[in-house]
């Protein structure tokens, strides 16, 4: 309960930050998405299961605080899915290895692609915007960018496991 | 039923993950409710207090580059009041000559950005004003560079704003020189102003505005200028890139239009396309 609590507190404090400094680290249309590294932690350490209900609840609080954009649940579905996609790389005698290791930040690159490519193709239904082009121009740049972000947490687990 | 536990218990990621595509499918059929604006007006409020306590940290990294900014602005600023006040004087003289209705002058609500969305390509803004300062849905949002968007969602002293640069943006434009008139969207990549009819002469550099069709945005507001304009072979409508005149990277502060739409007109409107 305590763990819930203080993640959910956590949550918000980082959907605020992030939504505040996007300005700040943005580099062009890459956009760097640090609430994709943290759903990816939560299925990392502790089962799909929850990494899939984490994914939901976060991608829905960014939905609620979106406005009324008619895109409410695109980002609770999405979220969703890249916890359950995080999940295949829980294990649970080696999270301390995953977390510190190349893993992770390959487990926030394949999931952060997955994660865009899905996003941009219900995003853009009903419109003349190609998903290629946005893919290409949006959501691989932004991969690289939050799969780069990954690095800092990853050298930060290796230095407090070594 | 042991057996159907087990099976469940087997496949409990799957079901629940099955279970929260559904939840999200269904909250995007039914967006709008009213208990959906309950819940929403809830997080907004929540973030948005958040983000309140934070947003002095973009301001600490952007004073600078703003303060130069602003000394360049005040510059030109000076320079164009002192062209406006004659332009002023002298368009006074003549509406009255013409006796021409007097524009409604506007008010505005000065507002700060707190936040962005952090998802591409949604792009939304929240504000620090709200219901209390009178910011109500569908408020036309501007800086001094000319229209930024639109108001989207209120709580009591939030507001969520979609920029220009969102994929469901649309506001009826006119390029001012030529006075044609067209619909102005973001592409995914950038602004397109289309249905310009190639028989008008429009070209790169010329001034876009809103024109006075809307019941939204009033007419005149900058929107851009044309970075490109040309007509495809076998074309009857002009392709034109517009580039906008607000600088979206950099937005902290704004002005709400407190105008709402004229009921009379959206009525008679309504009345007229059913």
């Amino acid at each position: 309960m305590r763990r819930i609590v203080s993640y959910t507190l956590l949550t918000v404090l980082l959907v605020a930050l992030h939504s505040t400094l996007v300005n700040v680290i943005s580099i062009g249309t890459a956009i760097p998405d640090v609430l994709l590294i943290w759903i990816v932690y939560i299925s990392i350490t502790s089962t799909q299961l929850n990494g899939t209900l984490a994914g939901f609840a976060i991608g829905l609080l960014v939905d609620l605080i979106s406005g009324n954009d008619g895109m409410l649940g695109l980002s609770a579905l999405t979220k969703a899915v890249a916890g359950f996609l995080a999940g295949y790389f829980y294990n649970e005698n080696m999270t301390e290895q995953t977390l510190a290791g190349w893993k992770f930040v390959f487990a926030v690159g394949v999931v952060s692609l997955l994660h865009n490519a899905v996003y941009f193709l219900i995003f853009l239904q009903g419109t003349e915007i190609s998903w290629w082009r946005i893919v290409a121009l949006h959501g691989i740049p932004s991969a690289l960018y939050t799969t780069t972000l990954a690095t800092v947490p990853m050298f930060v687990f290796r230095r407090k496991y070594s | 039923m042991r057996q159907l536990l087990d099976i469940v218990l087997l496949f409990k990621e799957y079901l629940v993950l099955i279970a929260c595509i559904l939840i999200s499918v269904a909250l995007l059929a039914t967006n709008d409710t009213p208990q959906i604006r309950a819940i929403r007006s809830v997080a907004v409020v929540s973030v948005g207090f958040v983000q309140d306590v934070l947003g002095f940290i973009p301001d600490y990294f952007s004073l600078k580059k703003e303060n130069t900014i602003l000394r360049e602005r005040n510059v030109t600023l000076a320079d164009e009041v002192s062209l406006l006040r004659e332009s002023k004087l002298e368009n006074f003289r003549l509406r009255q000559m013409l006796a021409l209705k007097q524009r409604a002058a506007f008010t505005y609500v000065a507002a700060n950005v707190i936040g962005k969305n952090v998802q591409p390509m949604r792009a939304t803004i929240t504000l620090d004003a709200g219901e209390t300062d009178g910011v109500k849905y569908n408020m036309p949002i501007v800086t001094d560079a000319g229209l930024v968007g639109r108001v989207i969602a209120t709580s009591k002293h939030y507001a969520i704003g979609q920029l220009l640069l969102h994929k469901d943006f649309r506001v009826s434009a006119r390029v001012q020189r030529a006075r044609a008139d067209g619909i102005l969207y973001w592409n995914g990549e950038r602004c397109e102003m289309k249905n310009v009819p190639r028989t008008h002469d429009v070209k790169q550099g010329d001034a876009i505005i809103t024109s006075s069709y809307s019941t939204i945005y009033p007419e005149g507001i900058k929107i851009g200028v044309i970075a490109s304009a040309h007509v495809e072979p076998g074309a009857l409508f002009h392709t034109i890139a517009v580039e906008p005149t607000v600088d979206f990277s950099t937005l902290e502060e704004v002005f709400v239009i407190t105008q709402v739409p004229d009921s009379a007109r959206v009525a008679l409107e309504q009345t007229r396309t059913k």
